[in-house]
């Protein structure tokens, strides 16, 4: 589904990745480990076309889509629930599901789209009508995701999606992203939370320093030291 | 009664400030240009009608068909140009302000400088007026009012209410994450600026029914419109109508009550405390920026 | 003042002033001394714009509001009641003072959009003073003002001479002021509002105060040129004053000529005023604007910094290529057209793009910087002293959302104390409280006794706090070593600027970039512009250093090196809180960490100890890990 060939990104001037390779097959929730600062965020906005500036190769579904900005990235079918949630504060929550649905193939299907997604998150279907910067934490991260859903994605990118959430919050977040993933799409998911992320995914990467510095399967990862001290820095 | 009178009649008038306005608040709240050169469109489509309407002897109305894709095209065409050379926002005040002034003195070059109107044979409106009770409303101010109500409140559905609309509201609050999800900033963008200009078309077409023009009248817009921009809030489309209400109705009634001289300095001050006290607009709920 | 302005500046005034004084010996025409009577009135009024547009930033489009206040004080009081006439250029000025001091009291103490709102405002304003003259006929008299001639000294000679100097000796007191102004800690302070206003605030620039003082002589040197103006035409009426070609014509001649100079805007003055005549004189007078309004665009577009900076990089090409085309007009016609078409000539040149500047070879570092102290114990506590932070119960709310609640700090003398913590736990808001940019919703910070809630950010700055930024924020204009110079001129103890700029060595050298300092910023690699943001913070002379995120970016070497300088800045006495993601360097240089999580303190205490606390353990990896 996503091939990443020896990608170098950057953050303003400061080169953030080095020669990153890593795969995410079809169907498969990858999950990428690290500290703050080991460069998982500019990894997602990398693949995302949020970051101009990156070289080296990243295929989706088999289309290089390395040197295109975002909204073409966002055709093929990669969406994106940001750091932070980053959902529209002065829309409703009805508006920032229908803007998810934006691009073309999802827009003639956005009601079964919005259905979806209110099966997922019910609290969102009680909400539709108010401002999504009214919203608690928890619910914002459950629109955002929602938000990506209805882009009918085929590789689903999620940034520390647990970020600020109570740990009841945290628990229905990662559910339906099992949920979503249950539905046959791949997601890479980013994540400080080691032992929910290893739990969801079935292998996962360790970043360090904008390099991978391990890899393996979840229970592989989650025998070995290196990835509590790395992430610790002892 | 005189005061009623004023009242009613200002908030016809404001309806055209608001529809002036609507434009500039726009392109200020979305697309982060202060557009000045938005005046000389409204006085391009101004004279566009004035013109057209004397030359072909046709109705004021009929010469939208020409100036509203005009205007359609020049705005789209600017912003492409600001979007292609990456204009900050302050760069823009400059830049469109010298673009303004090029517009002005062409049109003062084409048309003199100075005060033509209609002829009143191609002008039937600019006589006729309505009587309701003892109240009088001239036919140019009733006809700007619900024109501008219809293409604000238009306009305000399409931003609710469709797809285009939400992107762009998208595109207002969060630049990278709309791009995100598909949108393309360059095409909403210029689609943007494009329906903008043809607004000014139409507020220009409005104003030319009812007042004798003169390449200066730009100027005198500044004050006003840039006070309804203000006090309804940068990009809100029913605030901006509502601002424009207010201060048409707040101008007139001063006038009548106390003196045309201290209008201005109501609405400056109106102005002073919006900033003071809501620098978010008045009628916004939540601010956005 | 440089002796080649002492020499320079009052030897062309004296040059001028004699075209006047001895004007039928040399039988300089009348009508070139009028055109320089208007060139003289242009260099006042563009000269009043640029102090504040130029100097800092703030752009306004109302200087015909100075022009009018000062045209119709002189009319009304001098032409229709007959007050002495210098009596009425002083009212002119309080007039002006009092509506800029308005304007700005206004829009500087917005928190967003400052800049915009401020020039809106200006824009609306000329057109309301506008309205009132025209609304109000017991102002004007309903007609417009005639303005006779005042009585002035017969020596003189002819009212024109009059007029010339009484605008040559304005125009040479606001040039003057200009050129004392750039060459101050005032032009230096407005500097630093035009490349980073709040940056500047933080190294302890009072910006506001300066804002207000730049508007003011802005003010009263246009109102006074407007008063002047008001003679020069004889008669004063709505439609002439208040149009806006003042503003457009002040830009375009700032623009022009070069914003950030003294000598720009006269720069632009000639080529603008030249043109204009010119223009008139070829029967082409109805595109003077078109032209103008293009010359406006295309300078944003295209070279945003002025014809003049560009003619001091190739001065001796420029003015060969001028002296030579205004020869070859010269001989068949019109002088004032040859040296319109020369000076074009030398414009042309000077606009043209530069050749590409070689590379800067700047990055090229020191083998391996200069004799890093020897290797010293980690973390070895220079001796804990007295509290100097005390943060208590503090709270900050954005909106709805609970940033930090409830956290208590204090920082000892020669600590360093390592602020972690997961993304968004509150850590960047907590190193913004104590710099007083941000304000506490709840609780108190105290630092060396001062109460932050009652100080302005510049203030903080002069209690001992600095701060760097995560994406440092040079002042781009200004070399490296300047840009440390402002925070010694600024900081508790007022230096002058050539005290400060010998003082900016030692800050340099503690972080090593004393070969780079007379670089650019912009000329800097990361690493580098980071120990900008080190030295500039020291240089402020700080008790408490506040380091947000320093080392983001940087890789392994440049890392270790970092830590090096942070080290040397620790033993020279500052207290430090550093925010830092990479675990491994707090572990190394923190004497002390403090871990806060979703917006409360989780643990505080000796590094180890707290490093492997399960609580904070679980903060990092996960709710099950080490159950």
């Amino acid at each position: 589904m996503l091939e990443i060939r020896q990608l170098d990104a950057f953050y303003g001037d400061a080169q953030a990745l080095w020669g990153v390779t890593m795969d995410v097959h079809d169907g498969e929730t990858v999950a990428v480990l690290g500290t703050n600062g080991a460069g998982k965020s500019t990894l997602v906005n990398a693949v995302a076309g949020l970051h101009a500036k990156r070289s080296g190769r990243i295929s989706v579904g088999g289309r290089d889509v390395a040197a295109l900005p975002a909204h073409k990235v966002c055709e093929y079918g990669v969406a994106v629930v940001p750091e932070g949630r980053r959902v529209f504060p002065g829309m409703s929550v009805y508006d920032n599901l229908c803007l998810g649905a934006y691009r073309r193939t999802a827009r003639a299907e956005y009601r079964k789209g919005l259905d979806r997604v209110h099966d997922i998150f019910p609290r969102l279907r009680q909400r539709t009508g108010q401002l999504a910067g009214s919203l608690s934490g928890g619910e914002q991260q459950m629109l955002a995701i929602g938000r990506a859903l209805m882009a009918k994605p085929t590789l689903l990118l999620l940034d520390e999606p647990s970020l600020g959430l109570a740990p009841v919050m945290t628990d229905e977040v990662f559910e339906a992203i099992e949920a979503v993933n249950a539905q046959g799409v791949s997601v890479l998911l980013v994540e400080q939370d080691v032992d929910r992320a290893l739990e969801a995914a079935s292998r996962g990467y360790l970043l360090a320093e904008g390099r991978v510095a391990g890899a393996g399967t979840s229970a592989e990862l989650r025998a070995s030291d290196t990835v509590q001290r790395s992430v610790l820095g002892i | 009664m005189t005061t009623i009178q004023a009242a009613l009649s200002g908030i016809l008038l404001g309806g055209l400030y608001a529809l002036m306005a609507a434009g500039v608040s726009v392109t200020w709240g979305v697309l982060r240009i202060i557009n000045l050169a938005h005046f000389g469109m409204i006085l391009l489509g101004a004279y566009l009608t004035f013109e057209l309407a004397t030359a072909w002897r046709v109705n004021p109305l009929v010469t939208l068909v020409v100036s509203v894709p005009a205007m359609f095209v020049l705005g789209g065409a600017l912003q492409w140009a600001f979007d292609y050379l990456r204009v900050s926002e302050l760069n823009s005040l400059l830049i469109t302000f010298g673009l303004l002034i090029v517009v002005v003195q062409s049109v003062s070059n084409v048309w003199s400088a100075d005060f033509q109107r209609m002829a009143a044979e191609v002008n039937p409106y600019a006589t006729e007026s309505v009587r309701v009770g003892r109240f009088v409303f001239p036919v140019p101010t009733l006809l700007a009012f619900a024109i501008a109500l219809l293409v604000i409140l238009g306009a305000h559905l399409v931003l609710r209410r469709t797809f285009i609309g939400r992107a762009l509201r998208a595109y207002a609050e969060d630049r990278p994450i709309a791009a995100a999800f598909g949108i393309d900033h360059r095409r909403i963008g210029v689609l943007l600026a494009a329906v903008t200009g043809a607004t000014a078309a139409v507020a220009g077409m409005l104003f030319s029914l009812a007042n004798a023009l003169t390449p200066a009248t730009a100027f005198e817009w500044f004050g006003t419109v840039f006070a309804v921009v203000i006090l309804g809030g940068i990009g809100h489309l029913v605030g901006t109508l509502a601002a424009g209400v207010l201060v048409g109705l707040l101008s007139s009634v001063v006038s009548v009550v106390l003196s045309p001289a201290t209008a201005p300095f109501v609405l400056f001050s109106a102005i002073v405390l919006a900033l003071i006290l809501r620098p978010q607009g008045l009628f916004t709920v939540g601010a956005t920026r | 003042m440089t002796r080649r302005f002492a020499i320079g500046f009052p030897l062309v005034v004296a040059v001028l002033a004699c075209l006047s004084l001895y004007r039928v010996t040399l039988g300089f025409p009348l009508f070139y001394l009028a055109l320089l009577t208007l060139m003289l009135f242009w260099v006042t009024q563009a000269t009043s714009w640029n102090i504040l547009s130029g100097y800092s930033g703030y752009f306004s489009f109302g200087q015909a509001a100075y022009v009018g206040i000062g045209a119709y004080s002189t009319a009304v009081l001098f032409g229709r009641h007959g007050v002495n006439f210098y009596v009425t250029i002083l009212v002119a000025a309080g007039l002006s003072a009092v509506l800029a001091l308005a304007v700005g009291a206004i829009a500087f103490r917005l928190r967003s959009l400052r800049g915009e709102i401020f020039a809106l405002l200006t824009l609306a304003v000329p057109f309301i003073l506008a309205a009132l003259a025209r609304i109000n006929s017991s102002i004007d008299g309903g007609q417009g003002i005639i303005v006779s001639v005042p009585p002035f000294p017969a020596g003189l000679g002819l009212f024109q001479d009059f007029l010339y100097l009484l605008n040559l000796l304005v125009a040479a007191v606001a040039v003057l002021v200009a050129y004392l102004m750039r060459k101050s800690r005032f032009g230096w302070a407005l500097a630093g509002v035009r490349d980073a206003e709040d940056v500047a605030e933080g190294l302890g620039v009072p910006t506001f105060r300066y804002k207000m003082l730049a508007l003011l002589a802005s003010a009263v040197i246009g109102g006074v040129g407007g008063s002047l103006f008001a003679l020069q035409i004889g008669f004063v009426a709505v439609d002439s004053i208040f149009h806006l070609t003042v503003p457009l014509f002040v830009i375009v001649m700032s623009v022009l000529g070069g914003r950030t100079h003294w000598l720009g805007p006269v720069v632009g003055v000639v080529l603008v005023v030249l043109l204009q005549d010119r223009l008139t004189a070829s029967g082409l007078g109805e595109w003077q604007l078109i032209v103008l309004g293009a010359v406006l665009v295309l300078l944003v577009l295209l070279a945003p910094e002025g014809v003049y900076a560009r003619l001091r990089a190739r001065p001796l090409v420029a003015l060969v290529t001028a002296a030579v085309v205004a020869a070859a007009v010269w001989l068949p016609g019109e002088p004032l057209d040859a040296i319109l078409v020369g000076l074009l000539a030398a414009t042309a040149v000077a606009l043209l793009p530069l050749r590409a500047a070689p590379p800067a070879p700047v990055v090229a570092e020191p083998a391996e910087q200069a004799a890093p102290a020897p290797v010293a114990p980690p973390a070895e506590p220079v001796g804990v002293g007295e509290v100097l932070v005390e943060c208590r119960n503090v709270a900050r709310y954005f909106g709805g959302v609970r940033a930090l609640e409830d956290v208590s700090l204090t920082v000892r003398e020669g600590e360093i104390v390592g602020l972690v913590g997961p993304n968004g736990s509150g850590k960047t808001t907590l190193v913004g409280l104590l710099s007083g940019s941000l304000r506490p919703t709840r609780g108190s910070i105290h630092v060396a006794g001062n109460d932050l809630a009652k100080l302005p950010p510049h203030r903080v700055a002069h209690a001992g706090v600095a701060r760097t930024y995560q994406i440092p924020r040079p002042f781009t204009s200004m070399t490296v070593r300047d840009n440390v110079a402002m925070a010694i001129m600024f900081g508790r103890s007022p230096r002058s600027l050539a005290t400060a700029r010998r003082d900016a060595a030692g800050p340099l050298d503690v972080v090593g970039l004393g070969h780079l300092a007379d670089a650019y910023p912009d000329k800097l690699n990361l690493h580098q512009r980071q120990l900008l943001e080190i030295a500039r913070a020291l240089a402020a002379d700080p008790k408490v250093l506040l380091l947000d995120e320093a080392l983001a970016g940087l890789n392994p070497a440049e890392i270790d090196n970092a830590v090096e300088v942070i080290r040397r800045v620790h033993r020279s006495g500052v207290s430090i809180v550093i925010v830092e993601h990479l675990l491994r360097v707090v572990n190394q240089l923190a004497t002390r960490i403090v871990v806060l999580d979703r917006g409360t303190r989780l643990a505080d205490g000796d590094p180890r100890e707290v490093l492997t606390d399960p609580a904070v353990v679980r903060a990092y990896l996960g709710k099950r890990a080490h159950a």
